[in-house]
C-alpha cells in the first residue's frame, strides 16, 4: 500500500543505471521469476526491456528486440539514440510515460518497456498477449439456434464482441482501473445518445468511489460495492455472457459494465423481470417466445408457491373444494408433513450444492445414489409419503425453469419461507407471506428503480412486452424504466440519421 | 415527454387493472375457502339470491365490476394523494379502503358478515388483497407523477 499511496510520485531518470536501481526495487527482479529484464548495447548506449514473461506475446518481443539490434546495422548519429529507438519500436500501440508508478503498472499489465540511457521518459509498447480461451457458447444461456459465442474473460475481446453487432460510433467504452493493488479494468458501455446520461454518471462514481486493495471475485465484487446488497437475498444485477444479449440492452438504452477477468457482462437497471427472460424466446417466433415464457411463469410460480399451497391442504383438507378432494396424501407417514417438505427439499438442496463441484466423471454416480435414496427408499423405509416427492421435485424443476439461477436460490429461500409460515399459521400464513413476497419486492430499489416495474409501478406498454413476446418491429418504443434520451426505435427519429 | 393527462389515465387504468388483478387473487382465494367472502358477496350475493350467484359466472362477471369500481379510488387518490412519494402511503390508504368497505359500508351488504364476526382468515385475506390494490394504485401514481416531475427537470438542465 505504501508503494502506491506516495503521493510525491517518482519520475524516471535519464540515467539508466539509476532507473535500473528503482525498477530493481520496486518489481523485485531478483525475487519474482516472470519478470523479464534485458538489455541490449544500441549505438554504444544502454537500451533496457522490462516486461512480464507470462503476459507479451514473445513473437512480439522477439521482433522489436531484433528491430532495436538492427538499428547497430544501419544506424550512425549516436547523438540521437532515443529517437532512432523510438522510430524502431514496429508497434501501433505506442506511448510515452514519465511516472515510475505508471511504469511499472504498465509493466504488471503486460506492455513492454523501454528505458533508453539518456532519455527521461519510458517508451512503452502494447504487446500483451493474455492467457485465455477463446469466444465459447455460455452454459447457462444456450440457445438452440443463433449465434453461439460468449464474453470471455479479456475485456478486450469482450469490448470486440460487443463493437461487432454496435457499430454505432455513439457505443462508449468508458474505461477505469479499480482496486489499489488489483488495478482491474472496469469498463462502462453504453450508447451515448440513447441512455441516461443520469444512470451513466451514478454507476460511474459509484464505481470511481470504490476504494479497496483488489476486486478478486471482479464483477460480484463490484457490484457489491455498486448495489448495497447486504439486505435482499434477491439479484439486483443481470448478468449475462452473450454478446447478442448484451448488445439488444445496450440499444434498449441500458447502461452495462464489464469487468476484466470476468465472461458476465453486468446490465443496469434491473428488475425483477429481467431475471425470468430469456434470449431463447427472442430466437424464436414471436408466439412459440410467447408460450415459452408463459410456460415457464408458471414453473417459477410453481416453485415458488406449490408446495407451501399443498402443505396448506395437506393441513386442513377440508378447504378443499369437491373436485380437488383427490390431492393429499392417504397416509401421512410417520414424520409430520412439514418436516418432510423441508426436508426433501433441504435433500434436493444438498444436491444441487454437491453437482456444482462434483467433477464430471462421478457426477453420474452421484445423480443415481440421490434418485434411488431419496426417490426409493426414503419412501419405502417411512420417511417419506410418494406426493410429497411429486411436490417438491415440481418445484424444484420450476426453479430450473428460471432463467436466472441467482433468482432461482433467492425464490428457494422464499419458499422455504412460505412453507414454515403455512405449517405455522395455516391460511393466515400463506396468505401473509405472499403479501409479504410482494411488499418486499416492491420495496427493493436497484440503482433508484423499482424492482418490480412494470408491475408495480404499473406501465401497461412495458407488461404487456413482458406477458407476451412481442416482435422487433412492432415494439417501436424503448423502455421507460431506463429513460432513454430518445425512445424511438423504429421509424424516423434522430435514429434514422 | 408526456403531459399530466397521461399520469391522470394511466391512474386510472392502474385502478381498473388493479381492481381485476386482485379481485381475481379474490376469488381464487373464496375458491380455495381462505376466505368467506368475496366481492361477489358485496356485488352480487347482498342483493340477489339464487344458485347463481355462488357459480364462477357471477364470479367472473364480479371480476370486471370490481375492475370498474377499482378506478374510483384510485381517481380519489390520484386528486388527494399524488403527492406522496413511495409504497407506504398505498399500504396505508389500501389499510382504509378495507376499513370503509368491511366497517363503515358494511350494513349495506346483507351477505357479508360484519367486521367483528369475520374469521381471522377472512380478515387478512381480504385485508391483503386491499393492501395490494392500494400499492399497486398509490405507488403507481405517485412513481408516473414524480417520474414525470423528474424527466422535466432533466430536460431543463440539457
Amino acid at each position: 500500500m505504501r508503494l502506491f499511496m506516495s503521493n510525491d510520485e517518482l519520475k524516471i531518470k535519464s540515467s539508466i543505471t539509476e532507473n535500473r536501481k528503482i525498477f530493481e526495487d520496486k518489481l523485485g527482479l531478483d525475487v519474482s521469476f516472470d519478470i523479464g529484464y534485458r538489455t541490449i548495447i544500441v549505438l554504444g548506449k544502454e537500451v533496457d526491456f522490462y516486461y512480464v514473461n507470462g503476459l507479451v506475446d514473445t513473437e512480439f518481443v522477439t521482433e522489436i528486440l531484433k528491430k532495436v539490434i538492427e538499428i547497430n546495422d544501419f544506424e550512425e548519429n549516436e547523438n540521437k539514440v532515443p529517437e532512432i529507438v523510438k522510430n524502431r519500436l514496429a508497434n501501433h500501440q505506442f506511448e510515452e510515460i514519465q511516472s515510475v508508478d505508471d511504469a511499472a503498472t504498465e509493466i504488471m499489465s503486460g506492455l513492454l518497456v523501454v528505458l533508453v540511457d539518456g532519455k527521461d521518459k519510458a517508451f512503452v509498447v502494447d504487446v500483451r498477449n493474455y492467457p485465455g480461451r477463446g469466444p465459447e457458447e455460455p452454459d447457462t444461456e444456450r440457445v438452440v439456434r443463433g449465434s453461439r459465442d460468449g464474453f470471455t474473460e479479456n475485456i478486450i475481446e469482450n469490448a470486440g464482441l460487443t463493437r461487432r453487432r454496435v457499430r454505432d460510433e455513439n457505443l462508449r467504452l468508458e474505461i477505469m482501473q479499480v482496486g489499489r493493488r488489483s488495478k482491474m479494468d472496469v469498463s462502462i458501455m453504453y450508447i451515448d445518445d440513447i441512455a441516461d446520461p443520469g444512470l451513466i454518471e451514478t454507476v460511474r462514481s459509484e464505481i470511481e468511489k470504490i476504494d479497496v486493495d483488489g476486486l478478486s471475485m471482479s464483477d460480484k465484487t463490484l457490484e457489491e460495492f455498486i448495489l448495497n446488497q447486504a439486505k435482499t437475498p434477491f439479484p439486483l444485477v443481470r448478468y449475462t455472457e452473450r454478446p447478442d444479449v448484451a448488445s439488444a440492452h445496450l440499444f434498449e438504452g441500458h447502461v452495462l459494465v464489464m469487468v476484466d477477468t470476468s465472461p458476465s457482462v453486468m446490465i443496469t437497471p434491473t428488475t425483477y423481470f429481467h431475471h425470468v427472460q430469456h434470449a431463447e424466446e427472442f430466437r424464436q417466433v414471436p408466439f412459440i417466445g410467447t408460450f415459452v415464457r408463459w410456460v415457464r411463469f408458471l414453473g417459477i410460480l410453481a416453485s415458488l408457491f406449490l408446495l407451501p399451497l399443498w402443505l396448506l391442504f395437506v393441513l386442513e383438507p377440508d378447504r378443499l373444494p369437491e373436485n380437488l378432494a383427490y390431492i393429499g396424501p392417504s397416509d401421512e407417514g410417520n414424520v409430520p408433513i412439514v418436516v418432510q417438505a423441508l426436508l426433501a427439499d433441504l435433500g434436493l438442496e444438498f444436491l444441487r450444492i454437491a453437482a456444482i463441484h462434483t467433477p464430471t466423471a462421478v457426477s453420474t454416480a452421484l445423480g443415481l445414489i440421490a434418485a434411488v435414496l431419496i426417490g426409493e427408499i426414503a419412501i419405502e423405509v417411512g420417511l417419506f409419503t410418494p406426493e410429497i416427492i411429486l411436490y417438491v421435485a415440481i418445484a424444484a424443476v420450476g426453479s430450473y425453469a428460471t432463467p436466472s439461477y441467482e433468482l432461482s436460490v433467492a425464490n428457494k429461500i422464499a419458499r422455504m419461507a412460505l412453507v414454515i409460515l403455512t405449517a405455522s399459521f395455516g391460511v393466515l400464513g400463506l396468505v401473509l407471506g405472499m403479501t409479504l413476497y410482494a411488499l418486499i419486492l416492491t420495496r427493493t430499489y436497484s440503482l433508484n428503480t423499482p424492482y418490480l416495474w412494470p408491475l408495480i409501478p404499473f406501465n401497461a406498454k412495458a407488461m404487456y412486452n413482458i406477458l407476451f413476446r412481442v416482435s422487433v418491429p412492432i415494439q417501436e418504443r424503448r423502455p421507460s424504466i431506463v429513460h432513454p434520451q430518445d425512445d424511438k426505435r423504429t421509424g424516423s427519429g434522430p435514429d434514422s440519421e | 415527454m408526456e403531459k399530466e393527462s397521461s399520469v391522470f389515465k394511466k391512474g386510472l387504468f392502474a385502478g381498473l387493472v388493479g381492481g381485476i388483478l386482485f379481485a381475481t387473487a379474490g376469488s381464487m382465494a373464496y375458491f380455495l375457502s381462505f376466505s368467506d367472502v368475496s366481492h361477489a358477496s358485496f356485488v352480487f350475493r347482498s342483493f340477489f339470491d339464487g344458485e347463481w350467484t355462488t357459480g364462477w359466472i357471477a364470479e367472473s362477471i364480479s371480476i370486471v365490476i370490481t375492475g370498474i369500481i377499482g378506478v374510483i379510488p384510485a381517481l380519489i387518490y390520484y386528486l388527494l394523494f399524488k403527492k406522496l412519494r413511495g409504497m407506504m402511503p398505498g399500504l396505508i390508504y389500501g389499510i382504509a379502503l378495507w376499513f370503509i368497505v368491511f366497517g363503515l359500508l358494511n350494513p349495506l351488504f346483507s351477505y357479508v358478515p360484519d367486521l367483528f364476526s369475520l374469521n381471522m382468515d377472512t380478515i387478512a385475506t381480504t385485508m391483503s388483497q386491499f393492501i395490494l390494490y392500494g400499492v399497486f394504485i398509490g405507488y403507481t401514481i405517485s412513481y408516473e407523477h414524480h417520474d414525470q416531475r423528474f424527466m422535466r427537470k432533466v430536460s431543463q438542465n440539457n
